[in-house]
């Protein structure tokens, strides 16, 4: 994926690093990718000042490349970053949004779905535990108020971790359902945001 | 050995242990009577509890604020069971007031947290949830007799349709008699947001929600050019 004459390259989350690598594999996507860790997202003014630098570096390394930043509102001021000259961020709330397409993420989201993408799903007890301090009783006490039900976004890319599932399941005390999701939305985003962030340069 | 129920209670939060805090709530209250909870334990136990979220001390997490709530709601439960066995039960004294996620908003624990600590606070409270629309938010406002709406938002992206909730009430010709609140995490990280978008007022931390709706809802009675109780 070129922007006109100029290169692209990508500054994504870590949470698409399997499905962007997939579609890279797969020759659907052209362009050099570099990741950030995931759980940058518990602390958004950490990840802010990461993806700050990671775009300064980006800058320096292919001063002729448009950005395109493969991620959702995920910090306080996101917007500026995705307003820079050259640079423009996938279209979504988050990542379950950039991948399910806005109005399907809604739906689910006012049926109280609490969606684990895949590379959460394998460390959710990192996540709830170490980062959420949610334990024992308090676990299934506040998912079941905030949650109706879990949903796994199956991108077709890792085997459906059946165990670590039915474990947060238990724990969490929620039901779980394993939903089957396309790339097509999240190929899109990125293609989408090239070209914003093409016209975006040319302004 | 006197046992310092506050300090346990602040640690039992800490540790979001919601049953060993109402032990302690319920063993501090034997000595005393229960309506004195709330005032000379739980209030000032949540105060500090308040700086430490505010600062983000280690140890205050999302279940630490969550477990702090569910007290708060423990307690005001109680006192409700308590004056209802005595033919006591009265209607709540301050408000009513309307809090909501706004429109495409759907992370509700911060919004259930104000809800909580106002309860507890004594305020009336009508809770309309998340993805709340501006003509659903003012329509409620109405309808309750509400001069401070609460409204809630995480990210940039939602928080501007606060935005939108403002020009509902400029339209309607409420702004100033109804008062806007805007917390959420985006509005705690960045505070001026809350006057972009056309809020009249924010919190550092939920705790906190009560004297920032005090303060609302005097500004409102103010511009109504009525007299303060």
């Amino acid at each position: 994926m070129t922007s006109g004459t100029r290169p692209i390259r990508c500054l994504a989350c870590s949470i698409f690093k399997q499905e962007i690598e997939a579609l890279r594999a797969a020759g659907r996507l052209d362009l050099p990718v570099s990741y950030l860790n995931s759980m940058l997202h518990m602390v958004p003014e950490r990840l802010e000042t990461r993806l700050q630098a990671a775009l300064a570096t980006a800058r320096e390394e292919a001063p002729e490349a448009t950005v395109v930043l493969a991620y959702g509102d995920c910090c306080g001021h996101m917007e500026e970053l995705e307003q820079e000259p050259g640079t423009r961020r996938t279209e979504g709330i988050n990542c379950c949004e950039i991948l399910l397409g806005s109005e399907t993420y809604r739906a689910l989201r006012r049926e109280g779905a609490f969606f684990l993408m895949p590379e959460w799903a394998l460390g959710w007890k990192k996540i709830f535990v170490n980062q959420l301090g949610l334990l024992g009783p308090c676990a299934r006490e506040f998912m079941r108020e905030m949650h109706s039900r879990l949903i796994y976004l199956d991108t077709g890319i890792l085997p459906v971790p059946e165990a670590e599932l039915a474990e947060a399941s238990a724990f969490l005390g929620l039901p779980v359902e394993v939903r089957p999701v396309s790339l097509d939305p999240l190929l899109a985003s990125l293609e989408q945001a090239g070209r914003a962030a093409r016209a975006h340069d040319t302004e | 050995m006197n046992r310092d129920h506050h300090q346990e209670l602040l640690n039992a939060i800490q540790q979001a242990d919601r049953a060993g805090a109402n032990a302690i709530i319920e063993d501090w209250a034997a000595g005393h009577s229960y309506p004195q909870v709330v005032p000379d334990l739980l209030s000032p136990t949540l105060e500090a509890f308040g700086r430490l979220w505010a600062h983000r001390e280690i140890g205050f997490s999302l279940a630490t604020g969550y477990v702090a709530a569910k007290v708060a709601e423990d307690v005001l439960a109680r006192l409700l069971e308590e004056a209802g066995a005595h033919g006591k039960a009265q209607a709540p004294l301050k408000g009513p007031v309307v809090l909501g996620n706004v429109e495409d908003d759907f992370h509700p624990l911060g919004r259930k947290m104000v809800g909580a600590f106002l309860r507890a606070d004594g305020w009336e409270v009508h809770d309309l949830g998340v993805d709340v629309t501006p003509v659903q938010f003012l329509d409620a406002a109405e309808a309750h007799g509400a001069r401070v709406i609460g409204a809630s938002a995480m990210m940039h992206t939602t928080a501007k349709n606060a935005a939108k909730l403002r020009e509902e009430l400029e339209r309607r010709g409420q702004a100033g008699r109804i008062q806007l609140a805007l917390g959420g995490a985006v509005f705690k990280l960045r505070p001026e947001l809350v006057a972009t978008f056309g809020g009249d007022g924010t919190a550092p931390s939920a705790v906190e929600a009560p004297a920032l709706f005090e303060r609302l809802w005097q500004c409102a009675t103010a511009y109504r050019g009525e007299a303060a109780p």
